[in-house]
């Protein structure tokens, strides 16, 4: 995490963590109609970049509350350069058309293009584990689950009509695998700075 | 041990360890490097864990937010007319008559979509039977075959719902219908948490067979509280 100082944009993604209406109308009337002429004149519609925008602030969405985003740099740059790349990376699995999104960040300065690369690397972490979750059996996804919506383990125990003891060490472990797969994962060594 | 390392990795997390454990563990944690690390992603799938399911209400909420305003913002400029070609209506004919091949030719589900099992945790509970664990690691590893004899050997000192319906998977996994159907009626007559799944499990025995009636006829008695029961929506739909 960047310990620079806070940028005075933070408010925005503060409004999209709290689901708050007027700030994400403001979202798209302010920085949104750069990214439609964008994608639109990189052989994407209009239904596209709704598409991308969409996707795009989802992705701030969980990653503010995961409590993983300080906005260094302004939003406006950041936006854009976040709907951009992910646009790009569409167009490079969808077509067979050589595209190159290699010096997107020489051009863009630095806070920005660090701000963006923590965004893109939070949410690589976030498919990887989803990918991981799904490969846990059933019992385990059922426990953690749990574990991770009510607010204590005896009410977990009391929901799954088994004991508290049983609970709490399937929880350990299931966590611990999970933790032991992305730690196995290759990919994670190189996304982990 | 790796199991006693994850549950000390969740006791320090949860504040439970005393003094000296902790500070222990802490002390171990600045020694060891890799152990570190482990520990760094334990905490980090936490993190995830939380904002996976603790947010899942709000996440909802801001997607389903999200989309109306989008709509909001995008629908004025929506309003272009478009004029249809010939060649157009020709694509849509086609289409029309493609639909109707494939609504009238509708094929039937197949066992193979839907036998999908839970791994089984059979050995976590305290005494650990050698065939029981026997038994676990080959069904998880899907060789039933394997799994069937040890299941046995374990079902005559111990009987449970659970292991029996492990069995019963195992049974009809390795085309031993009849047996497995017993297995699971077995399962049906009681009142374990295993009652729905067997009988879930039957309806999948006859799918198997391609008895489509039965497998309609049995999936309909499944109360729909069932907590797989999206599967058995599905697959009533596909039968239809």
């Amino acid at each position: 995490m960047a310990k620079n100082t806070v940028h005075p944009d933070q408010y925005l993604i503060e409004g999209l963590a709290n689901n708050d209406s007027a700030i994400i109308r403001s979202i798209y009337k302010k920085f949104v109609p750069k990214v439609v002429s964008y994608i639109r004149n990189n052989s994407g519609d209009e239904d596209q970049a709704q598409d991308v925008v969409q996707e795009i602030m989802i992705l701030l969405f969980n990653q503010a509350k995961a409590k993983q985003l300080q906005l260094t740099c302004p939003f406006d740059a950041y936006f854009f350069l976040l709907c951009k790349r992910k646009w790009l990376n569409e167009l490079k699995k969808t077509s067979n058309k050589a595209v190159t999104i290699s010096d997107d960040f020489t051009s863009t300065n630095e806070p920005t293009a660090e701000m963006v690369s923590q965004t893109e690397v939070f949410e690589e972490k976030q498919q990887l584990f989803d990918a991981m979750f799904q490969r846990l059996g059933e019992k385990c996804q059922e426990v953690l689950k749990w574990s991770f919506t009510l607010k204590s383990m005896e009410e977990v125990a009391e929901k799954l009509n088994v004991t508290y003891g049983y609970v709490r060490k399937k929880k350990s472990l299931c966590t611990g695998q999970l933790t032991q797969w992305i730690q196995e994962h290759s990919s994670f060594k190189s996304l982990k700075k | 041990m790796k199991e006693e390392k994850y549950i000390l990795f969740d006791q320090y997390l949860q504040g439970e360890l005393t003094d000296e454990a902790r500070l222990d563990f802490e002390k171990k944690l600045s020694e060891n490097h890799e152990l570190a690390s482990e520990f760094e992603t334990f905490k980090e799938v936490q993190i995830q864990l939380e904002t996976k399911f603790d947010f899942a209400a709000d996440r909802d909420a801001f997607t389903a937010n999200l989309k109306t305003i989008s709509k909001e913002h995008f629908e004025p400029e929506k309003t272009k007319v478009i004029s249809i070609k010939p060649w157009m209506y020709m694509i849509a004919a086609s289409v029309v008559l493609l639909l109707g091949l494939f609504l009238f030719n509708p094929s039937k589900p197949g066992f193979e979509e839907y036998n999908q099992y839970e791994n089984a945790y059979l050995t976590e509970r305290g005494t650990v039977s050698e065939n029981l664990k026997q038994a676990e690691t080959a069904f998880n590893a899907k060789d039933y075959k394997a799994a069937i004899p040890f299941f046995e050997t374990v079902l005559k000192e111990n009987k449970s719902a659970e292991i029996q319906y492990f069995y019963g998977v195992s049974l009809l996994e390795d085309n031993q219908i009849q047996k497995a159907e017993t297995v699971f009626n077995e399962i049906k007559s009681g009142n374990s948490i295993y009652k729905n799944k067997a009988i879930y499990a039957l309806a999948l025995a006859k799918l198997k067979q391609k008895d489509y009636q039965s497998c309609k006829e049995i999936l309909l008695t499944i109360p729909s509280d069932y907590e797989h029961y999206d599967k058995v929506h599905e697959l009533l739909d596909k039968l239809d």
